[in-house]
Parts: structure tokens; sequence; C-alpha cells
């Protein structure tokens, strides 16, 4: 695969695709097009090397950052390991739990799926972002006044989800939550609790 | 005893606010993961690490050949402090698929990932068993194997046999279950951190103490040298109650690299290398006489172990416990395979006994045509049919006439196919009853009262979503006469007071009279209004500190407690036998052409002895059910019989409920003290709570369908 044919794709690129396409030597190529890398790397040819540091802006709970990234890092790792944001869970690491469910410029995603270097000049909100001057968010306090959670570690991503779940308009029943909830795993088996809190938020939230 | 305050979760702000409360929730400088072993049995005959060394960033790749300094900490059951006996890296022995092979610690996860990818092994394999009917598997009957028999003897009451032979009405029935996998949501993971001699480890563990004592075993150091922090678990379910193979591993590469070192062990890697709930089958013979009344019952178990360690099975005596059966016999047979050392998975080997068993009843009460529920509550009785003691409190009958009630048990048409929605499903009402061992552990609690009021305990327990520090609150508030809020506990820290494993149901039979009997203590020595007399005395804090046994605990066994081993006592505390209890009934919906099932509603009533955090027990039950859900009708781990190990190793495809599958759970307590296991009257609800459930969901599928489905899960294809 030439350079040309690396430039279509990237933006439409899951991590898993990207990393797949790094096990297959192809894909550094596509960063260098669209990011300025932080540090020139010379071309190594056929051979391609996943390790150039490349730069990316991007605004986290309304902090502007300029980062400097390894292009295979998930939005998730990057908000742990290097912001230091550890509300966002690891439940997977394949978008199947929902625990690290963020908010990317107001929609849900799974930010373990989602490749740092793509939150360019985008907006991320994460479970730290909720609580203004020591007022809880009214879906944090439902969560708190139904019981919904146990261990806690799904309890993020499920209040993210949530909230975002409202805003879509999915929250209209107790079923239509139960379905567009069902993205976000709880091993401690606290769904019954969750719907009942979405329920009593969603009127206070549109309220 | 007064019913204690429904009080909130004392630790759901920091939970809805994303706290960093977990072990892996803090920055190191250094990432590690595994390359692990693509076969199943044999040993490494090569392992080539040139390319994951040559990955920038790369700090360190290590195999079996640098590791031999370590030792292994043996087997939690054995003596020892690990899942198992078999240590990974130690030699180049390969005894199950998916072992660590090498390790590998980068300034970068993403370094770290693209190391373990390249890391090549050649091996040299042998045959292998993966499932109990494997060829080679090897079966030992339990009685008969090296395990200490006055703990894991099997259950016998009576004549059974006899009985049965004689018996005017038998059913003869066997169930099977597959390897199931705890999957807590929180991956395992751990931090470890030198300074100087000095080992701190943060791991989300169920058993702080077991990791403190099972590492100083493997380094070879003074356990004083090693401390263990774990607040808060994102799940345990018994996947954590005792040392993983990486934590080791973790502690190594940071004592050689002399800086914090994190590993969060990819979901994959946990099917391969953490316990799980064994394979198991069952048969159960019940005996009825010309009255109906239950005779016999002969109950024979075989579940997998590992060929490196024996797990001990524990089936036969919850079975015996449910009912009032004169005459019980009890087989329990290990099988052998090619897997990691199995374990402990919430109601380990009750959730399949009570499934065996009240199933089994249920066809029985079919057979002779009899309710389902009559039938059960004519089957009580107040004393232990094996040991013949009475039980501390059994209040199952209540359970059921209870819940009954609730769930509109007299609207239900006992012929099976006779109901059916507005929509044309077909409707199931099926009951399940379960009990669980109302075990106790011994603790040592110290308490603080400052002057400002605040009050402090440390206890040996872990918070793991039970709600055990919102209970540790309650119970010492109510006491010292405070509000909850002003009642923090130091659990799941090895700087605190010695910390037993919290399992089996023990945690706040444990922990809650420890602090409870140290605020009496403050209150004997200070008087009933300790604030003033510390004013009086110009004191700014006080401390007691007690420790305790369970009921009837001789000290030997008790002093396990202060060196990282199991210390549980009961159900048989001497004089008594205690058992939790509760009752389940399910309403199911079946699809008569897809045959899908679904469960909108489900009643549960408890008899959990005193109830001491009424919001988190109740939210407690509705997770057990939740489980019971997903193992009846969702939960298995595929065994791939060509290659060996797990096949389905992630949470998609090892398909547990979500939210769209969970209906209504209605869910009452019976919340009647037990005085004599301790004085905060608690027998136990984690664990109990699961167990029944399944029985349940099968006994109103067969209700709704007219099939009796007794291998788990049941699936739509079964009814097919």
């Amino acid at each position: 695969m030439n350079r040309e044919d690396d430039s279509v794709a990237w933006p439409l690129l899951t991590r898993r695709e990207a990393l797949i396409g790094a096990g297959l030597g192809v894909g550094t190529a596509m960063f260098h097009l669209h990011l300025e890398p932080a540090a020139a790397q010379p071309s190594a040819g056929p051979s391609v090397r996943f390790d150039d540091q490349v730069g990316v802006s991007f605004t986290t709970n309304g902090r502007e950052l300029d980062a400097v990234v390894d292009p295979r890092t998930s939005l998730l790792d990057h908000l742990r390991e290097a912001q230091g944001l550890f509300g966002t869970k690891k439940g997977c690491d394949h978008g199947q739990c929902g625990a690290c469910t963020v908010h990317l410029d107001g929609e849900r995603v799974a930010a373990c799926l989602t490749p740092v270097v793509q939150c360019a000049g985008r907006t991320v909100e994460t479970v730290e972002s909720l609580e203004r001057d020591g007022e809880l968010h009214v879906m944090q306090q439902a969560f708190i006044d139904h019981d919904a959670l146990q261990c806690g570690y799904c309890t993020p991503g499920q209040i993210m989800a949530a909230i975002a779940c409202v805003r879509e308009g999915h929250a209209g029943s107790r079923d239509e939550i139960r379905e567009y909830m069902s993205g976000n795993l709880c091993r401690c088996g606290a769904y019954e609790n969750i719907v009942s809190a979405i329920e009593a938020a969603r009127s206070k939230m549109e309220a | 005893m007064a019913n204690f305050p429904n009080i909130e979760r004392v630790d759901a702000r920091a939970k809805v606010t994303g706290a960093p409360i977990y072990g892996a929730d803090r920055t190191t400088p250094l990432h590690a993961l595994l390359a692990v072993s693509t076969v199943t049995k044999g040993r490494l005959a090569a392992i080539d690490t040139a390319r994951a060394r040559a990955v920038p960033g790369i700090r360190l790749v290590a195999t079996h050949e640098d590791l031999a300094d370590l030792t292994s900490p043996g087997f939690l059951l054995s003596g020892g402090y690990g899942f198992q006996s078999f240590a990974p890296m130690l030699s180049d022995a390969i005894v199950h698929r998916g072992q660590p092979i090498a390790l590998l610690v980068a300034d970068t996860l993403e370094a770290a990932a693209e190391a373990a990818s390249l890391v090549e092994a050649a091996y040299v394999e042998v045959p292998f068993s993966s499932k109990i009917n494997s060829t080679g598997a090897t079966i030992i009957p339990q009685a008969q194997s090296p395990l200490p028999q006055q703990i894991f003897r099997d259950t016998i009451a009576g004549d059974a046999a006899g009985a049965f032979g004689a018996a005017a009405t038998t059913v003869d029935v066997t169930f099977h279950n597959p390897p199931q996998h705890q999957n807590p949501i929180e991956l395992v993971a751990t931090v470890a951190e030198w300074d100087g001699d000095d080992l701190t480890i943060h791991e989300g563990t169920q058993n702080s103490g077991a990791l403190k004592f099972g590492i100083a075993r493997m380094f070879g150091i003074e356990p004083d040298r090693v401390t263990v922090i774990s607040p808060q678990v994102g799940g345990g379910f018994g996947q954590k109650n005792s040392l993983q193979m990486q934590t080791a591993l973790v502690a190594w590469a940071a004592r050689r690299l002399g800086a914090p070192v994190k590993m969060v062990v990819p979901r994959s890697q946990l099917f391969g290398n953490a316990s799980f709930r064994p394979e198991s089958r069952h048969r159960v013979r019940l005996g009825a006489d010309a009255e109906g009344r239950l005779t016999a019952a002969l109950y024979d178990v075989d579940a997998q172990s590992s060929r490196h360690d024996l797990f001990p099975l524990d089936y036969t005596n919850p079975a015996a416990r449910l009912y009032g059966i004169p005459n019980f016999q009890g087989f329990q047979r290990i099988v052998q395979t090619d897997v990691q050392t199995p374990g402990y998975m919430r109601a380990p080997f009750e959730h399949m006994a009570t499934f065996a068993l009240d199933t089994a009843v249920d066809e029985m009460a079919a057979a002779l045509g009899r309710d389902p529920v009559e039938y059960r509550m004519a089957l009580d009785t107040d004393r232990d049919p094996v040991t013949g003691l009475p039980f501390s409190s059994r209040f199952l009958n209540a359970c059921l006439s209870r819940g009954a009630e609730m769930f509109g048990w007299t609207g239900r048409n006992p012929e099976p196919r006779s109901m059916r929605a507005a929509d044309g499903q077909l409707v199931g009402m099926g009951v399940g009853c379960g009990c669980y061992k109302a075990a106790t552990a011994p603790a040592a609690a110290s308490l603080r009262l400052d002057a400002d009021g605040r009050v402090s305990v440390a206890v040996g327990v872990h918070e793991m979503g039970q709600g055990i520090r919102t209970a540790l609150a309650n119970a010492v508030a109510a006491r010292l006469g405070v509000h909850p809020s002003a009642v923090s506990a130091v659990i799941g820290d090895t700087r605190g007071v010695p910390q037993h494993t919290t399992a089996g149901s023990w945690g706040t039979a444990t922990a809650v009279p420890a602090v409870v009997e140290a605020a009496d203590k403050l209150l004997e020595e200070l008087g009933p209004d300790p604030l003033a007399a510390m004013a009086r005395r110009g004191l700014e804090s006080y401390e007691t500190r007690i420790e305790r046994r369970a009921p009837g605990q001789p000290e030997e066994p008790a002093r396990a407690l202060h060196v990282g081993r199991p210390a549980p006592w009961g159900p048989v505390y001497g004089e008594f036998v205690g058992f939790s209890y509760i009752a389940h009934f399910a309403e199911v919906l079946v699809e008569p052409s897809t045959c899908r099932i679904r469960v909108p509603r489900i009643v549960s009533v408890v008899d959990c002895g005193q109830v001491v955090s009424p919001r988190t027990a109740e939210s407690q039950v509705k997770g057990g059910v939740v489980w019971g859900i997903g193992a009846a009708l969702r939960e298995a781990t595929e065994v791939d019989e060509r290659y060996g190990g797990f096949l389905n190793t992630d949470i998609a495809e090892y398909v547990i409920p979500v939210n769209a599958d969970i209906g209504r759970n209605e869910v009452a307590f019976i919340n009647e003290p037990d005085p004599r296991i301790s004085a905060s009257g608690v027998k136990g609800l984690g664990e109990v709570v699961m167990t029944g459930v399944a029985a349940a969901i099968a006994n109103a599928t067969w209700h709704a369908t007219g099939r009796r489905l007794r291998d788990l899960p049941i699936r739509p294809e079964h009814l097919l």
C-alpha cells in the first residue's frame, strides 16, 4: 500500500483498524499527512515505525490542551495516563463494556475506541466535568438517590451515557432507557436502579 | 433490635464523581504487560525476545530465565496464598493456555503492547484434557483425596440408598454447568512501588492480607516490608480473593527498574489466567414415601480442577440444608484437567447445588401433583438433617409465604403451557429456593473517637460494592449516637488491622460485630457520653482495639488471621448450624416461535438475619438476581477442545446480562436477627441472593413450555 492509498481512509478508522494497520506495516504515513509530527522522523521506507510522536490540540473539560502523543494512544489511555483523569475507566479496552464512555463534541463515545489524534480540534467531557462549584449534576444526584451503583467502577461511564441518553431523547420510557443503556455493562447488577435514576433525572434535566 | 435507618451509600459521592479510588487510578512512569502461552501443555522450547527488546521505549523484557529467584506462593486452599500453586515464569513448564511467558515493561502502554506482540515462542507440546469428559482427565473421589477430610468429607445423613430403594415415587435427574468467569468490570491490575526495601502494592483485591503475606513468601522478605492498599474493589465476585499471577511479576519489575510499575491485565488474559467457576455435572435422586414425604436424596457431583491443585468441592453441604430430607448421601469427585486452577465465583457451589436440588424437588412436586410452594413448605425443618443440631434461625417458609403473596402465586394455573400473555407469549411462573452458609471469621478492629465527634474505625474487610462501608457507618453511628457521615473506615489496607479475605458472605457478619464490640468497649471505658468524658479529661482523641473470634472458634485456627490465611468458621458452630435462606418467584415469557426467554419480573424474599444497611442490602439482592438470570440464561465460557483454554474471551462473546435483559425485581427482607451467630444478628447476604434464581427460572420455563431443561445456561435452541 502506498502513501496515497493511506491518506484516504484515516478519518473513518477506528483505533482497532489503525492497530491492525500497524501490524501489517502500514499506516504511519497517514498521520504525517494529516497531523504535524512533533519531532520529524526520517522516512523509514517500507518498514514503518509507530513511535512517531504527533501533536494534537483539543479541549478536555473546558481546558485547552496541546498534547504530544503516540498516534496509537486511545483517548481512554490518554485521559488516564497523560491527563491523570482517572474517572474514565478501562473495563475491556474493546468498546464492549461502556465503562470508558465520555462525551466527544457532546455525543457519547467509547474512549477506548477513539484514537486521541481523532480528537483534534474537538471537545472532550469526562465525568470530572459534571460537578460545578460543589454541586452535582442532577444525574449524579439521581444515581446516589436511587443507589444506582454498587462497586462504582462502571458508574462514571453509566452517568455519561445516561446524560447523553436523555439529551438524545432516548429516555422516554423505562423500556427505551433499558434499550439505550444496554451498551453499558454493570456486573454488580444495578440496572433496575440505573433506569429509575435516569427516569428521575430526565424530568429535572428537561425542566 | 431496632431496624437500622435507610441511609445513603456512604461512598456513593466518590463513585458518581469518578474520584480516583481504585488500584490503577494513579500515574506511574512505567507500564507492564504480559505475553502469554498459545499452547496448553508442554514446555517452552525457545523464546525469542530480540524484536521485543528493540521496541523504542522498552525498559525490560523478562522471561523464566530471569525470574527463577521467586518462589510459588502456594495455593490458597492448601496452606498458601495464590489462586493456584503454579506460579508462572519460574520455569519453562507450560501447564495451561494463556499462562504468562514474558513480562514487558516500557515507558508507555503502547510500547509495552507492541513489544508483547513481538515475543516469539516455540513449544514442545504434549496431549491435554480440557473438559471433565475429555480423555485423560483424572477423576478423584474427594473422600479419597489428600484434602483434609474433617473439612471436606462428603455430606452423609441416615441411609439414603436404603430409603431411596424403598421409595414410592422417585426422581432421577442430571444437570450440567459449563465453566463461567466472574468478569468484574474492574480489570485485575497492580501498581507496585518500592521505597528501599519496602514494597507498596495498590491492587483491587478481596484479600489484601493474602497479597501481603503471599508476596513476602514469593520474594523471601519479611511480611512487615509489604503494604497492600485496596480501599475499593471494582467488583470481585470471588476472582480477586487471593494472590493473582501478575502481582509478584509487577513488583519484581518495579524493584529491577527502581521505579513504580503499573499493569492492567487485559480482559482476554483474565479468562486464562485467573480463577473461574469450574465445569460441573450433577445427578440428583430423590425418593418420596406413599404420602409424598421426601425420605431420600442422593447427590453426586463431578467438578473440574487443575492438574496442579485440588480445588475442594462443597456442593453437598448446602444441598443437605435446603430442606428437611432425613436421609442424604453426597458424593463428590474432583476431575483434574489442564486448566488454571478454578476457584470461587459468586455462590460457588450453592448456585448449582440449589439449582440441582431445588429443580429436582420441583419435579417431584409435579410428579406428585402437589403445588410447588405448598410442597416446599411441607419440607421445612428446624433441625439440621446432617448433624441433628438446631438451626440458629430458619425462616424459609416465611420467605415462601410472603413471596407467594407478593408475587400473586394464587393466580398461577398449575398446568404447564396453560398461561398466555395478551401478545401470545407463553407465560411461566416458577419458584426456587436457595441457601448459603452463615459463616463468620475472626477480626481485629480499632475505633478512634476524636474530640470533634468524628469516628474512625479500622477492621479486616474489603469494600467491593456490597456496601460494607455503609453498614459499618450505620452500625457504629447507631452505637455511639453520631451521624453515619461522621464515621470513616480504614479497610482493605494492611496499614490498619489484620486483613482477612472478604468472601463467602462472611464480611458483614465478621466486620460489623467487631466494630460494634470496639464501640461498646469505648462506651464502657468512657461512659455513656464519651465526648463529655474526653473533654473532662482533656483528650483530643480516644482509641480502643478489640480482637474477636467466630462463635465457638478455637484460638488456633483463628490465628491464621495474622498471617493472611483464611480462617472462616461455621456453618456448624458446635451447638447450632447457621444458614441464610431465600425464596425467588420468577415470571418468564417465552416467545412461541423463536423461543426467546425473557424474565420481566422476580420477587425475592430473604432471610439473612439482621439487615444493617437496608439500601445497599436491597441493591445486593437485585444484583444477585441479575447474576442468577445471567447464570440461568446467558453465561458460558466455551472450551476449546482442539487447542485447550477458552474461546469467548471477552465480554462481548462471554454474554452477561445487559440492562435490556433485566425487568422488575421486588425485594423483601424477613429481617429477623439471628442472635446465636453474633449480637449483631447478621447471617450473610451477598451469596445467598444468587442461589435459587436459576431454579426459579428453569421451573418457570417448564411451566411455560412443559419442557424440563437441566443444562445451564438455558438458551432458545434448547427449546426449539
